[in-house]
């Protein structure tokens, strides 16, 4: 997750701060630019490199940032074997998936519910809700697990997902965007005869996009990404996800670690991430920049 | 509402009659002890229980590190799915049988087993930390002690012809093997938490402590000149002798420091062994850790407990597993995959054992390194007494001039705050 969202601020970076200071220092700029595209890319670049090396440790250039050997597959071969990742992948994708279409139901209903409607104690009641922010999840661990053994969700996808449905942020974000499109666009609905349905899904939700997409964007890094969750949840080997996977890799009880094999299974996990971001880098940027979210 | 009724029903009489023909289904959890290597094969081993008989169905659940897997354990507890059997760092059971959460194996066996005549057939060092308030609480089954691994090249390139036994030679050793600008270390120890109590506790003990009260847990030894002795000869290692670097090394950092030539002696726990020996490309060796009054090493490891709250077939399940898995072949095997010692000592009489420790003497020196090791540190709270004084080791890794004194000082008393509602519930009330 510190990657991606590493990733997206070295390149919006650049975007949003160049044009200012082009005209006085522009080579001393780009140079610093350089060294923290350069600062925030080493870790990326030296897994690449860890996991082309032909041996997992043992040489003294471990640590080196400069190619040295003949890149080989070796380590993503041992690190494929190692794990069942097709099951693994499959989960994590279902996992994500599942989780923010319900979020995108909710979280737009409710967004929209705080930002046009009127109804006694809506402040209270918004409040209330941002509360769920300042709970570190943590604390919840036992009363959630309580609820889905009740709701005989334990050990499934389903119950990894659900306390995620609703989402206080999500919330509080698609409330924000509401707001900020002018109500001229409703009226000239409303005047068209539409219901609240129609404006909802025909007129603010297409204006809404960028607050959609940023929200997506950190809802799918934060569920790939998260661990201790799905680690308590789950239980069958049929049912994990990558995270949980990963560390059957790089955990090391007893001293002794392959960093080879760590770093080819992390590549294997921030592969669908990575690729993503890539593909449709212009569209995030411009998400994030007009949402505000970093 | 008649339909869902019916539906509910229908659905009620499924599963009962499908629980009453099918195996007993339980989890049990276990953390990654090396690497994924090592969950394979304790997924394989698991697979193989479930083949060989059609009574009980165990699920094998990977939960992460020993922290996580006790966190999972008790969360999965107070929300009615109890484990039935967890492998829990062998530390543990004390204050899991403490706080009421683990069942004593008593309770686990059928009535009338002889627990006394079971546990004897394992090593007296393990005992100790299997027990708690004179009850058995749980069944060591994987278990290793810190032990001295040794590049044989840098000691002849030096000129030094067997492993250091005291803490003089063992200086001595590593101030000339050490070379100038950190090019070459003489020593190093990982020295990041549980890591670091562990050997903080294993030098206490080389000079003549106990470290803790074996049989009260509410009381620490650290301003003590045992422990004293121990921070002092680790905080001169790196500041006095220079043979060592400063500031925390993580237990990583220390393999891969070895294989790389760049640490020249390295402390490690003998579950690491199988993952030297297949990595080290040179010759090396091991020794026992050098003795300062005595030898003495705290085991480390992990053992099964059984988790409160599970009904009486899963109790019956869960001691059928945990019988095969601490079995002479499946523990001797897994000792064998591993490098983990086996707590079992009547594993070493199987043939096969015999013909592996004959091939790989350094296997050996682990289980002759047991007739002078001793139990591992359990306490009220224990991970946050050990904390105490790992914080204060660290300290003095990182800063020349912190003194022992007051380390040691500064460790007891954060320590005797942790144990203090301990001891005003129970040696201080009456």
């Amino acid at each position: 997750m510190k990657a991606e969202v590493a990733a997206t601020e070295a390149a919006a970076a650049p975007v949003s701060t160049a044009k200012a200071t082009l005209r006085p220092w522009p080579a001393l700029a780009a140079a610093l630019f350089a060294a923290v595209v350069f600062l925030w890319s080493a870790p990326i670049l030296w897994m690449l490199l860890a996991s082309t090396r032909p041996e997992s440790f043992g040489s003294l250039d471990m640590a080196r940032l400069l190619p040295d050997t003949i890149p080989t597959t070796d380590q993503f071969n041992y690190a494929i074997q190692d794990g069942d990742w097709i099951i693994w992948f499959l989960n994590s994708f279902i996992l994500v998936t599942g989780t923010l279409i319900v979020q995108l139901v909710t979280i737009s209903l409710a967004g929209y519910a705080f930002a046009r409607m009127e109804f006694r104690g809506k402040e209270i009641l918004f409040y209330v809700f941002l509360f769920q922010l300042m709970l570190a999840p943590p604390v919840l661990i036992v009363p959630n697990l309580t609820t889905l053994v009740h709701l005989g969700l334990y050990d499934t996808l389903i119950g990894v997902m659900a306390p995620y449905w609703g989402s206080a942020f999500g919330t509080f974000l698609m409330r924000q965007t509401f707001r900020s499109i002018p109500r001229d666009f409703e009226e000239a609905a409303v005047i068209d005869g539409a219901s609240w349905r129609q404006i909802l899904w025909l007129v603010l939700l297409p204006l809404a996009r960028p607050g959609i997409i940023a929200f997506s964007i950190v809802s799918v890094v934060f569920h790939w990404n998260e661990y201790l969750w799905p680690l308590m949840v789950l239980n069958s080997p049929e049912n994990m996800v990558l995270t949980v996977g990963l560390v059957s890799f790089a955990l090391g009880a007893e001293g002794a670690s392959d960093w080879g094999l760590i770093a080819a299974g992390t590549l294997l996990v921030v592969a669908p991430l990575a690729v993503a971001f890539v593909a449709f880098q212009r569209q995030f940027v411009n998400s994030f920049m007009s949402t505000g979210i970093k | 509402m008649s339909f869902i009724k019916t539906f509910v029903g229908a659905v009620a009489l499924t599963a009962f009659a499908g629980g009453a023909t099918a195996a007993e289904r339980i989890e049990f959890m276990f953390p990654a002890p090396v690497q994924g290597k090592l969950s394979r094969e304790m997924q394989r081993i698991v697979k193989e229980y479930n083949a060989s008989q059609d009574t009980v169905e165990v699920i094998g659940v990977f939960t992460g590190s020993y922290d996580d897997t006790k966190i999972k354990a008790q969360a999965a507890t107070e929300a009615g799915k109890p484990p039935a059997v967890v492998l829990m760092g062998a530390n543990f059971a004390a204050e899991l049988a403490m706080s009421d959460l683990i069942e004593p194996i008593s309770a686990v066996a059928p009535e009338g087993t002889n627990l006394d005549a079971f546990l004897n057939e394992f090593w007296p060092a393990v005992r100790a930390n299997a027990k708690f308030d004179g009850q058995l609480y749980s069944i060591p089954f994987q278990n290793s002690t810190p032990i001295l691994y040794y590049n044989k090249e840098h000691f002849a390139e030096a000129g030094i012809s067997k492993a250091p036994e005291t803490w003089a030679e063992w200086i001595k050793a590593a101030k000339k093997l050490t070379k100038a600008d950190g090019e070459r270390w003489g020593l190093m120890m990982p020295s990041n938490y549980d890591y670091n109590g562990w050997l903080v506790q294993a030098l206490a003990m080389s000079s003549g402590g106990s470290f803790y009260n074996t049989s009260y847990p509410g009381e620490i030894y650290y301003d003590h000149a045992s422990t004293k002795a121990a921070l002092k000869f680790w905080r001169d290692m790196a500041h006095t002798h220079k043979a060592m670097p400063t500031g925390v090394t993580d237990s990583k950092a220390v393999s891969t420091a070895f294989f790389s030539g760049k640490s020249s002696m390295i402390v490690l726990s003998t579950g690491a062994l199988s993952f030297v020996r297949n990595n080290a490309k040179f010759d090396y060796d091991v020794a026992f850790i050098p003795r300062n009054v005595r030898n003495s090493v705290p085991i480390g490891g992990a053992s099964l407990v059984s988790f409160k709250g599970t009904t009486p077939e899963q109790k019956a399940a869960a001691w059928d597993f945990m019988s095969y898995l601490v079995s002479k072949e499946v523990i001797g095997g897994w000792s064998r995959f591993t490098g983990y010692f086996s707590p079992r000592k009547t594993a070493y009489d199987l043939p096969v054992m015999q013909e592996f420790v004959k091939n790989n003497p350094d296997a050996l020196t682990a289980v002759e390194q047991l007739k002078y090791a001793g139990p591992w540190i359990a306490t009220y709270n224990t991970v946050a007494v050990r904390k105490a004084v790992e914080d204060e080791m660290q300290a003095l890794l990182s800063d020349e001039k912190l003194t022992i004194d007051e380390a040691a000082a500064r460790a007891q008393k954060n320590a005797n705050e942790v144990l203090k509602p301990y001891v005003e519930s129970t040696a201080l009330r009456f």
